[in-house]
């Protein structure tokens, strides 16, 4: 197939994702999803993968440092040199964890921002650190969900900070989406929203995994009943590195 | 200087056959490609799918209407020079009329794929297009009624 009409086909071939949060299930399977991709060219699979390595959650686990995982978006970022749009995705991405893992370094007690090349990455590292005790880091003039992270963190209310990063995070994939039709960054995009839209899904499975679990635990010991879940608060431990938090 | 007219007449009486045909197979392979990826997502509607793609296939008919009305009993220098110029920019009006009307056709199927409701409205863009082909299909014949012959 040639290239504007393999991206035609392939586009059309995905189903509608709609508004994030408003599905319980992903419309197409992991599967499926793969069956389509197919058509790709072998290039533009490669890029693909190294795409949702660097900015789905599950890909960059498997770093220890965080410096790995910012200089391995870097690489990403040179490999994608042909489709600036998506290398500005990765950067956004990448920075919005950073803000993240500021959120998640404060509110561990640490008192300033200390080395951040080391854990940080982007345009607002220098703002981040000289406006550390500032709830939105100097930047809630434009960036508003900073302050609204910060506090939904305060409050312990790991779900609804979930929500607003996710939501922020599709709010850049729909920014870029708007630009792009029918061709490889359309198709990237799509993934991007897909593995956002299935990771949501599978909170809710995980969590009446876990649900299950205490419930067959309790009925073990006894009759003792079992603590309720508190909004899956598993989802922004401080067990993960730093630079998680959206997808 | 008139055997060049003449080529130029020549070039003038195909063209909007050749370039409504570019036009044509062009846009209906865009709409086609959609219309086969939103197979692949679909249960059913494959036919109305398929059917819109087809959408540009009238500029090569309309090509092939504007040839016959330019045709001559002969192509001279008395009318090479008008032939160039309606066959010329009649064809070109088809062929770019047919390819965005293929751009717009994968649009729509791909929207009205997710929105099955907008799927007539999502057509309007394409009907507009259809439009100015039209224009230029009827001007390009009451153009050649004037040629010298």
């Amino acid at each position: 197939m040639s290239r504007p009409h393999q991206y035609i086909s392939l586009v059309t071939s995905f189903p509608h994702l709609g508004k994030l949060f408003t599905r319980k299930e992903v419309p197409i399977s992991q599967f499926r999803l793969k069956q389509r991709l197919s058509m790709l060219e072998d290039e533009h699979a490669r890029l693909l993968r190294e795409l949702v390595e660097i900015t789905a959650w599950a890909g960059v686990a498997k770093y220890d440092e965080d410096v790995e995982v910012i200089a391995r978006a870097k690489q990403v970022m040179e490999d994608l040199r042909d489709y600036p749009d998506l290398q500005h995705l990765v950067g956004t991405r990448m920075e919005t964890r950073t803000l993240i893992a500021a959120l998640r370094r404060r509110h561990a007690g640490q008192e300033t921002a200390g080395d951040i090349a080391a854990w940080g990455y982007g345009r607002w590292c220098g703002r981040i650190k000289s406006n550390w005790s500032d709830p939105a880091f100097g930047l809630g003039h434009f960036m508003s969900w900073i302050a609204e992270a910060h506090r939904l963190m305060r409050a312990g209310d790991h779900i609804a900070l979930e929500r607003l990063t996710l939501t922020e995070v599709f709010r850049q994939l729909d920014h870029y989406g708007a630009l792009h039709e029918f061709d490889f960054e359309a198709v990237a995009i799509y993934v991007l929203r897909w593995v956002i839209v299935e990771r949501w899904s599978r909170y809710g499975e995980e969590a009446a995994r876990t649900r299950l679990q205490a419930l067959v635990s309790a009925a073990l010991r006894g009759n003792e009943t079992p603590e309720p879940i508190a909004g899956g608060s598993d989802f922004l431990s401080d067990r993960t590195p730093s630079l998680e938090g959206a997808s | 200087m008139n055997e060049f007219v003449v080529a130029l007449g020549w070039f003038g009486l195909y063209a909007p056959v050749a370039l409504g045909a570019i036009g044509s197979a062009w846009g209906c392979a865009l709409g086609g490609s959609a219309a086969i990826g939103a197979m692949l997502d679909s249960d059913g509607g494959y036919g109305r799918f398929i059917g819109v793609s087809l959408m540009p296939s009238s500029q090569v008919i309309y090509g092939i209407v504007i040839m016959f009305s330019l045709q001559q009993s002969s192509v001279d220098a008395a009318n090479g020079a008008a032939l160039f110029g309606i066959g010329v920019l009649s064809g070109f009006t088809m062929m770019i009329t047919g390819i965005r009307q293929g751009e717009v056709l994968a649009s729509a199927i791909h929207a009205s794929k997710a929105k099955p409701e907008i799927f007539g409205i999502s057509l309007a863009p394409a009907a507009v297009l259809e439009g100015f082909s039209v224009f230029a299909l009827v001007f390009a014949l009451v153009l050649a009624g004037s040629i010298p012959s």
